[in-house]
């Protein structure tokens, strides 16, 4: 069957201190992309110190036992590499890509910066003066605040209900000490994943992986999952921006997490729904109504849970029409479920571009890594395209009426100038209204 | 740390790409990868906003979202569908000089593509209401990304400081009044002269076979008449003879210091040495401004410069975002220092290697995709005249010296013909009422 992905050659090894090492080697462009996983995320910040994960990471890049941010720095751009570093709620992310003749130095920048961050007192001020700041810019974003505003309406109290880069009166608040005591809880060998995927020998490059970790252990397990969250009744949440001519909205419910068997018929669900050109909120409001340039709807999944959420934004004036629409669509969309014709073509669609998600080393090597994290087996990626295509209408229904915002479930906000906004939005629940500060 | 030796061996292996030009004018430029089972289809349309003229600016990007609307063999709302239901997907951007349309699909949806293709340069039909439709969803898209982005404003006032004649003084998206007034008897005019065959190239990158695919090209395109000549573009700009300054007031938390060069055109020599440059200034957190604004001085949380190659002579950006209650007039001092330190001083041998490796890792990364090469191809045909400079890019980099990077620092960021936009941040409510939102 022409459908089965095909994956280069996989070479797995756990090491002696827990840690997962993944290589591949993949013709094509003279690049390696080295990415470290570990499964420390924004889940466990402390209640008030949102962003503390995001700030180890952005932290540990800053100066190490050997060296200090500068000489860090220069030392990736030397090879022609930028080195990243971030946290999302689940995890904490270091990668690095540049050409392959360089593997030992930037595999040895990425474990550096991972394993024995120093948190020079200076830098970690500095680092968290800079995300304050950059926390209140976005403060000019309609968009980055809208999600942020659902992430918190949605979630409620659950670790997931915050943005990883945290709020400013808690970045204020985090000290040195903070830092280092999360490194040395959260981060080590148990549960963490290294990827090696491109222009690289598997036996040199494992052999390299196994000298250079031989040393590490770090914390002794991972650490814990949080409880999956639970959903609440409809409401509105309406983020004030007086000078806004345009409305961002989303409507957001939790759903299921990314191992759940759900997944796949979520996934072709949701293309009929929400997902690409030719979906029905597309149709609906694009295409008939032009109330938007653009619209979409999602199944966004971590470990301990997931959100189903739709995006859109539109002129002040039609901001309730488009809410109206979207929860019609999805009512639709649960009486009938897809029809033939879109069923196919969704599952089509997805299944053509697949490939696509694949095609680049950085690509390969993050979805090996999230394999690991989500503690899925390979075939979730080889056998994507039969899974996908043996999905029914039924399964996508019964994921619709499970999942969708029905039924009074479903949170509904809104960023746009409150005294127009509101009044249109109070027939779909209660309405609260924030200032848009409260939401960084 | 060990030293690293650069490979020299070419990337793009560019005598393998087969050419054709069609009776009626189209070109068109194959290359085999095998790689994926995927193909990426561009069409590069040889229009962008630098050819339009007041009351009909945004008509190129208007016209852009007109393709996806329907033709004589597939009408409104087939396009997409019958892409997707083979296993593809599609999108194009508008820019000053090219409108550019790619399908990403599974290699066995080849004839499909090239029938939808070859079917809308044909046949388009423009019809009053899809025209009305796609009006109204251009101007929201206005409104997201220009009227309620602080950049997106600043940009749009930095082009009309930079040229005062060039067609590059509007923005692509266009003036909203002009997006209102657009005709689709403007449209269909439009469409004869830069849709037709003779001006459009294609490129066709990945699991295909170039002589099965020519035939396939020749079969489906070969009956379009090749439409007029396009006009020529007034090129003309008077020289500047001072700074040239723009402030926009918005309620945003922090302010914010765009400033621009106008530069060369892409395919004066310059540009490589201008690519080291950008790249010296703020490409990394060991680049000058960043080190200096956002590490040192604490002054901006972040710093961007840009060298936009374009057709005619384009723009050399610098964007400083401040941190809230930062002074601009001190952000801007530290910016014109940083500059003309370059401008006398250069760049060591250092930072020079360090900017070519960057540039080198970036143009790897931009070739890693069929789409990528696709697009690459083009541009290069676009912008320099000719498809094969994209594989050149390496070895222009690698023989900028440092002598180089200040001269055209010297020649081109001159302080007397720089054009610069602030953000002067202002209350919020303090204008709510001037502009009422379109009902």
């Amino acid at each position: 069957m022409g459908d089965r992905i095909e994956l280069p050659p996989l070479h797995e090894e756990r090491l002696p201190n827990g840690l997962e090492v993944v290589v591949a080697r993949r013709p094509g462009v003279p690049l390696v992309a080295v990415r470290l996983v570990l499964p420390a995320g924004s889940a466990l910040d402390p209640v008030r110190g949102e962003g503390l994960a995001s700030l180890v990471v952005q932290c540990a890049r800053r100066g190490t036992k050997a060296r200090s941010g500068r000489e860090i720095d220069e030392a990736a751009e030397a090879l022609g590499a930028e080195l990243g570093a971030s946290a999302d709620e689940d995890s904490s992310g270091f990668g690095i890509s540049a050409p392959a003749e360089s593997l030992a130095p930037l595999l040895d920048l990425v474990l550096e910066v991972a394993t024995s961050p120093s948190f020079p007192a200076k830098e970690v001020d500095r680092i968290r003066r800079r995300e304050a700041a950059g926390l209140a810019n976005l403060l000019d974003e309609p968009g980055a605040v809208a999600d942020r505003a659902m992430l918190r309406a949605a979630y409620g109290a659950h670790p997931y209900a915050h943005a990883p880069d945290g709020r400013m009166r808690h970045l204020a608040r985090l000290q040195r000490a903070d830092l280092v005591a999360f490194h040395r809880r959260y981060f080590g060998a148990p549960g963490a994943t290294l990827v090696l995927v491109g222009a690289v020998d598997p036996e040199k490059a494992l052999a390299l992986a196994r000298r250079r970790l031989a040393g590490w252990k770090g914390a002794d397990s991972p650490p814990p999952v949080p409880p999956a969250p639970e959903p609440g009744s409809r409401r509105v949440v309406v983020v004030d921006k007086p000078d806004a001519t345009q409305v961002q909205v989303r409507i957001a419910l939790p759903a299921f997490a990314r191992s759940s068997p759900e997944y796949i018929p979520a996934v072709v669900a949701n293309a009929v729904f929400g997902g690409g050109f030719t979906s029905r909120l597309m149709e609906a409001i694009r295409v008939n109504r032009g109330l938007s340039y653009g619209v979409r709807s999602r199944f966004a999944t971590s470990r301990a849970g997931g959100l189903f959420f739709v995006s859109s934004f539109t002129k002040t004036a039609t901001a309730g029409e488009l809410v109206e629409v979207a929860l019609e669509e999805a009512r639709r969309y649960c009486d009938g479920g897809p029809g033939a014709e879109e069923l196919e073509r969704a599952k089509a669609y997805l299944a053509g571009l697949y490939p696509l998600s694949l095609e680049t080393h950085d690509q390969l090597a993050e979805k090996l890594a999230d394999l690991r994290l989500f503690g899925l087996p390979v075939e979730h990626v080889t056998e994507y395209r039969e899974r996908v295509r043996a999905v029914t209408a039924d399964e996508c229904l019964a994921v619709a009426r499970r999942h969708f915002p029905l039924d009074g479930r479903g949170v509904v906000v809104a960023v746009g100038p409150a005294r127009d906004v509101a009044p249109q939005l109070e027939r779909f629940g209660p309405v609260e209204i924030v200032p848009a500060k409260q939401v960084v | 740390m060990p030293a690293v030796k650069t490979p020299t061996a070419p990337i793009l292996e560019l005598d393998r790409v087969v050419t054709h030009t069609l009776q009626n004018g189209l070109r068109v430029r194959l290359l085999p990868e095998r790689g994926l089972p995927t193909v990426s289809w561009y069409t590069f349309f040889e229009v962008g906003s630098r050819n339009e003229r007041l009351g009909l600016t945004g008509i190129s990007h208007l016209f852009e979202h007109m393709m996806f609307n329907g033709a004589a063999k597939y009408g409104p709302k087939e396009f997409d569908r019958v892409l997707e239901s083979r296993g593809g997907t599609s999108n194009a951007y508008t820019s000053n000089d090219v409108t550019a349309y790619y399908e990403d699909f599974a290699a066995e949806a080849l004839e499909t593509v090239l029938d939808l293709e070859s079917d809308r340069m044909r046949s388009l039909q423009i019809s009053p209401e899809t025209l009305e439709q796609e009006r109204q969803v251009v101007l929201e898209e206005r409104r997201l990304r220009t009227e309620n982005s602080i950049f997106g404003l600043m940009e749009e006032q930095l082009e009309s400081l930079v040229f005062q004649a060039h067609p590059y003084r509007w923005p692509v998206i266009g003036w909203s009044e002009d997006i209102e007034r657009i005709t689709r008897e403007d449209c269909l005019a439009y469409f004869r002269t830069y849709y037709a065959p003779n001006n459009a190239v294609i490129y066709g990158v990945g699991d295909l076979e170039p002589d099965a695919t020519l035939r396939l090209v020749e079969r489906f395109y070969g009956d379009i008449p090749a439409g007029p000549p396009p006009p020529p573009v007034p090129r003309g700009e008077p020289p500047q003879r001072g700074e040239r300054r723009a402030a926009v007031r918005y309620p945003a938390q922090a302010p914010a210091v765009l400033v621009g060069w106008r530069g060369p055109e892409a395919r004066n020599p310059d540009s490589a040495a201008l690519d080291v440059l950008q790249t010296v200034l703020a490409v990394g957190e060991s680049s000058r401004l960043r080190r200096r604004l956002v590490e040192e001085e604490e002054i901006a949380v972040s710093a961007h410069a840009s060298w936009g190659w374009r057709i005619d002579p384009g723009v050399f950006l610098c964007f400083v975002e401040l941190a809230p209650g930062k002074d601009r007039a001190a952000a801007e001092a530290l910016l014109w220092e940083e500059i003309a330190k370059v401008s006398t001083k250069g760049v060591t041998a250092g930072e020079l290697r360090r900017a070519q490796r960057l540039l080198r890792s970036a143009v790897l990364h931009e070739l890693a995709t069929h789409n990528g090469v696709a697009h690459a191809l083009g541009q290069a045909e676009a912008l320099l005249g000719d498809w094969r400079e994209a594989g050149r890019a390496l070895e222009q980099y690698a023989a900028v010296t440092p002598k180089d990077v200040r001269e055209v620092a010297r020649r081109w960021l001159d302080p007397a013909r720089r054009n610069v936009v602030v953000v002067e941040p202002e209350r919020s409510g303090a204008r709510s009422k001037q502009e009422p939102s379109r009902g």
